[in-house]
């Protein structure tokens, strides 16, 4: 049956795809890339150029967020499929090499041309096979990403040339005007969160991410004495001179600055433009001060952006991707680079245009770049940043010292990095496992057998029920069957970073590793917080729904409107409503500690930066986007209930508790229990609110439930292997919640009968 | 029906609060798409900004393929439901009322499909995709979103036909009726609010999926909404307006939906209605 319907299905597909083709005998080259809006006009005015020139291509290019890239890329790129070329900065550039999905593209640069482009512009790694060659993995068309210093000149006349002015300009510029011990107004501001905002303070000092010299493949150096200087002016930023907000993710950062009530930001040349467009604030773009302790600068991070081909391209495909590449990394495209988007170019002679003298603005971002740091394209630069970022939170939460911070990013980046390039060795000989899964086959045949049998007698006489059944449960499996197996399969398998394209089945390492991790297990570990965390929101949705549906299922006005209002959370993307609940638990200016000051007169709560209030405040978020579900469902269910009912209690004089409680409740059961079972399963499962509210589980990764803690451990370290085992155990656990909890409700048992 | 004064203010007094929690964040939206320049946060509480602007909803629609993601949504979405409310209402009819051997071993089959995180399923998904050559066809979207959209669906169908007593379908057999007439003339009337919530998840689902979406359709013309929004987004320079204004204006259509649809989940035909 499911064979059959897998072909139709592919019958069906061949049959609509050949119906919607448009006529297009062009060669088509798709490109995924990472263009921010104002870079997409310009890229696609270069595509429209290059189709004009060669009309034989059409070129399709697909703007793909950060993750979704780098994830949508891997499966295409393991499937055999995918764009020709992905664009994008170089920090991925390791991990796609290293998992063997790009291709070299050594053969269309030939060595004359490389001296055209600026140092760092071309981004060469030892060859997979041979570590001695070089392959050139990206060829860039622009450097950028650099921090550096937003002022606005209403408040800051002269930017800062030096730590201890900065301290002093932003001291002068916090004010705090209507004297409620609340700052109206920031010296600086930056974004708090990620260690990536850090790393000009940590180089001024003078450290740096990795060891120096740097080895292949690099070790962290985070425990330096130079990341705790770092890390203790940071803290005293806040704690000291109170120059900044007690907590500031990037988006606050950006609405003080935006709205005039931050004197200075740190960011990147992404931003900057947006900035100058606001009248109001008259912003210019500094170069980042000097440390005086060290008379160093402090150096943000650079890299280039550019064009990598996918492994997959081969022959007049790749050719014409390459040229189309070429195309962009000329000089003509790269001054057009300069003047429309006032980027720094890859191609030398673009240096040259007279618009770096005519711009302050190119001119900074052209000085902060000279000082910058190129960023080590190394796949453990991920587990540095990762190492980094709770510890980077404990100091700004005032929980941890600088020295010690510094020492835990070490430890924690080094166990990342472990992680990482763990190499599983077969445990339990394939054949051995093979047979195991075989003998259970055939003991579940036996077992079974009897019922199969019953199965085929009973096909005639009931073939109604198994008419009306068969097109809904087999369309269900036609879908499911093969990532299940797969994700089975895979869960035995050594899948990673090392072995993507080449990984084999291990045995059950996976498994004992899940196991035995008590960060999972232990009393307060990210099991427990599931249950609570499923418990919780199920709990709320169905009283919070069925409350309602009882509200509204009686003699009341404007009842539709009511109705109406009351699904609007279930209306509205969850992505932004989420997002809006993030702002409304700001510690300072959001909403609900606005409110409860306000109203209770109670003292504002933290919580985005405590571990439970964040997870707390997941909770209200998810509770929240539930309930119009629960309650539209009891509202239905309270349809079906007969009047009659009702008025013999009434007659009966039972109360209305009572009537609730016998009348009900219990015929709302069988419409509820679905709803229930499912929205456990759900809940269980729900990625989204926990990494949009708590921003991927912060602070230090303390509102992790299982399944964005499988997202975090797997897609971070690229370890598949070890996710597909995760959620393996997820899945048993759900399932054995489901046959308990359906049996004790007798779910599938009718009331009737 | 007379409810004492007490009992109506206090279902008012509900009604209001949750009515109050479930705006005020939604119109911290509407304020984020009436703000200039991107800005996701406000320092203020103030729900219309004192710069505030209609340009992110002109925006969306003059320089936006706005429509054409609406059209491509409404279609997917539309042929979903359509599918979902056909396949779920008769499947749960069967496990509703018939006893047939591996019955309550399928309906927990089905409900297996849902407890694995979709984030773990992606490749094996794009595998299949791309062996089933449904890379950037609708009929790849629409299968998946009705495989997605079922188990809940079937099991919701069955909920509403267990509270419908089989004593009405023998009667009707008794008149003369067929099997398929009986559930056709005299079940499915009194499931009304069953389909409708089953019509409405089946749409929600299709609706606000973007994941799948992301994995199949390759050329901007066929993205459907969530994708479209979501390309407002990229990491660290969101066009929050275009973002929120979208976000708004896509809610609409659901809000049409229920409110189309709600007339039969509320005033569908009761039991008590029908003499037993």
């Amino acid at each position: 049956m499911q064979m059959l319907s897998a072909r139709w299905l592919a019958f069906a597909a061949v049959a609509l795809a050949v119906g919607c083709s448009s006529r297009d005998d062009r060669l088509t080259i798709t490109i995924w890339h990472q263009s921010r809006p104002a870079e997409r006009e310009l890229l696609a005015e270069e595509i429209a150029r290059y189709e004009a020139e060669h009309p034989g291509v059409r070129i399709r290019a697909l703007y793909k967020e950060t993750e979704e890239l780098r994830s949508g890329f891997q499966a295409a790129a393991l499937a055999g499929a995918g764009p020709e070329l992905v664009y994008g900065p170089s920090d991925v550039l390791d991990t796609f090499h290293t998992m063997g999905i790009i291709r070299d593209l050594g053969p269309w640069v030939p060595e004359a041309e490389r001296d055209d482009f600026v140092t760092g512009a071309l981004t060469f790694l030892p060859a997979r096979d041979d570590r001695s060659r070089r392959d050139l993995v990206q060829v860039g068309d622009r450097f950028g990403n650099h921090l550096a210093l937003v002022y606005n000149r209403r408040l800051v006349p002269e930017p800062p040339r030096t730590t201890a002015e900065l301290v002093a300009i932003a001291r002068d510029c916090t004010v705090d005007g209507d004297g409620d011990g609340r700052s109206d107004q920031y010296g600086l501001v930056w974004n708090f969160t990620e260690p990536f905002f850090a790393v000009p303070f940590l180089t001024g000092f003078g450290g740096w991410v990795f060891r120096e010299p740097e080895s292949t493949p690099p070790t962290p150096g985070l425990d330096s004495p130079a990341m705790a200087a770092a890390l203790g002016f940071i803290r005293d930023l806040r704690e000291v001179h109170r120059v900044a907000p007690a907590n500031c993710d990037y988006e606050l950062a950006d609405s003080l600055f935006k709205t005039g009530r931050a004197a200075m930001i740190i960011n990147g040349d992404w931003s900057w433009s947006d900035y100058l467009a606001i009248p109001e604030i008259d912003a210019a773009v500094a170069v980042l001060p000097v440390v005086d302790e060290t008379s160093a600068p402090m150096r943000p991070m650079v890299a280039p952006k550019g064009y990598s081909l996918n492994a997959n391209a081969t022959g007049p495909a790749a050719d014409v991707a390459m040229d189309f590449v070429r195309h962009v990394t000329g000089d003509e495209a790269q001054r057009r680079l300069v003047n429309r988007l006032r980027m720094l170019p890859a191609r030398r002679s673009a240096w040259e245009d007279p618009v770096f003298a005519a711009d302050p603005t190119l001119a900074a971002s052209r000085a902060q770049l000279e000082n910058g740091r190129l960023m080590p394209v190394a796949t453990e630069l991920r587990a540095v940043w990762d190492g980094m970022r709770p510890s980077y939170q404990a100091l700004l939460g005032g929980g941890l010292a600088p020295d010690a911070a510094a020492a835990r990013m070490q430890t924690d980046a080094e166990r990342f990095i472990d992680a990482m390039h763990r190499q599983l060795e077969p445990g339990i000989a394939v054949p051995i496992l093979q047979a195991l899964g075989a003998l259970f086959l055939a003991a579940l045949l036996v077992w079974q057998w009897p019922t199969f049998l019953a199965l085929l007698r009973d096909l005639r006489p009931n073939r109604t029920a198994y008419g009306f059944a068969a097109p809904a449960v087999v369309l269900v499996f036609a879908v499911i069957v093969f990532p299940f197996f797969s994700n089975l399969v895979l869960s035995l398998s050594d899948m990673s970073l090392t072995r993507f394209r080449n990984w084999r089945v291990v045995g059950l390492q996976n498994y004992a590793e899940v196991l035995s991790d008590p960060r999972l297990w232990g009393l307060t570990g990210v099991f427990m917080k599931t249950l609570v965390w499923t418990a919780v929101n199920v709990a709320c949705h169905v009283s919070i729904g069925v409350l309602l549906a009882v509200a509204l299922n009686g003699p009341v006005r404007c009842k539709a409107l009511y109705r109406l209002l009351l699904i609007i959370p279930w209306a509205v993307p969850a992505y932004i409503t989420a997002l809006t609940w993030r702002g409304m638990f700001d510690y300072e200016y959001g909403a609900v500690n606005l409110l409860l000051g306000r109203w209770l007169g109670l003292a504002p709560v933290n919580w985005l930066g405590e571990p439970l209030r964040a997870f707390e405040a997941c909770i209200l978020t998810n509770v929240w986007l539930g309930y119009p579900f629960m309650m539209v469902i009891a509202l239905g269910g309270m349809q079906g209930i007969p009047q009659e009912l009702y008025e013999a209690a009434r007659i009966d004089r039972a109360s209305r508790w009572q009537q609730f409680r016998h009348i009900t409740l219990p015929l709302l059961k069988p419409v509820l229990l679905p709803a229930i079972t499912l929205g456990a399963i759900w809940t269980f499962n729900n990625l989204n609110v926990v990494w949009l509210v708590s921003n991927g589980g912060e602070p230090q990764d303390s509102t992790h439930i299982l399944v964005s803690y499988v997202y975090k451990s797997v897609f971070n370290l690229y370890r598949y292997g070890y996710g597909a085992a995760l959620s393996t155990v997820m899945f048993l656990i759900l399932l054995a919640f489901s046959l308990v909890f359906l049996q004790r409700s007798q779910a599938t048992e009718s009331v009737y009968r | 029906m007379k409810e004492p004064r007490s009992i109506t203010l206090v279902r008012h007094a509900v009604l209001l609060v949750f009515v109050a929690v479930s705006l005020y964040p939604v119109l911290n939206v509407v304020s984020i798409s009436l703000r200039p320049g991107n800005r996701l946060r406000s320092t203020d509480l103030a729900i219309i900004p004192a710069d505030w602007t209609v340009a992110s909803y002109v925006q969306l629609f003059t320089e936006q393929p706005f429509l054409t993601w609406l059209w491509n949504s409404l279609v997917v979405s539309g042929l979903v439901t359509l599918t979902g409310v056909a396949l779920a209402s008769t499947a749960g009819y069967a496990f509703s009322r018939f006893r047939f051997i591996g019955r309550k071993a399928t309906m927990l089959a089905i409900l297996t499909t849902q407890m694995f995180p979709a984030t773990m399923l992606l490749l094996p998904l794009y595998i299949l995709i791309a062996r089933l050559g449904l890379v950037n066809t609708w009929l790849g979207l629409m299968i998946f979103y009705t495989a997605t959209a079922l188990p809940f669906c079937v099991w919701q169908m069955k909920g509403f036909y267990d509270t419908i007593p089989p004593s009405l379908e023998e009667a009707a057999r008794i008149d003369g009726c067929s099997r398929a007439g009986a559930f056709r003339h005299v079940v499915l009337p009194l499931a009304t609010p069953g389909l409708v919530i089953t019509a409405l998840f089946s749409f929600m689902t299709a609706w606000s999926e973007y994941i799948v979406a992301a994995q199949v359709m390759q050329d901007e013309a066929m993205f459907t909404l969530p994708l479209g929004i979501k390309s407002f987004q990229a990491s660290l320079s969101s066009q929050w307006g275009l973002y929120a204004a979208a976000s708004i204006l896509v809610s609409i259509p659901v809000v049409a939906v229920f409110l189309a649809l709600s007339r039969y989940l509320v005033n569908g035909l009761t039991l008590g209605s029908v003499k037993e």
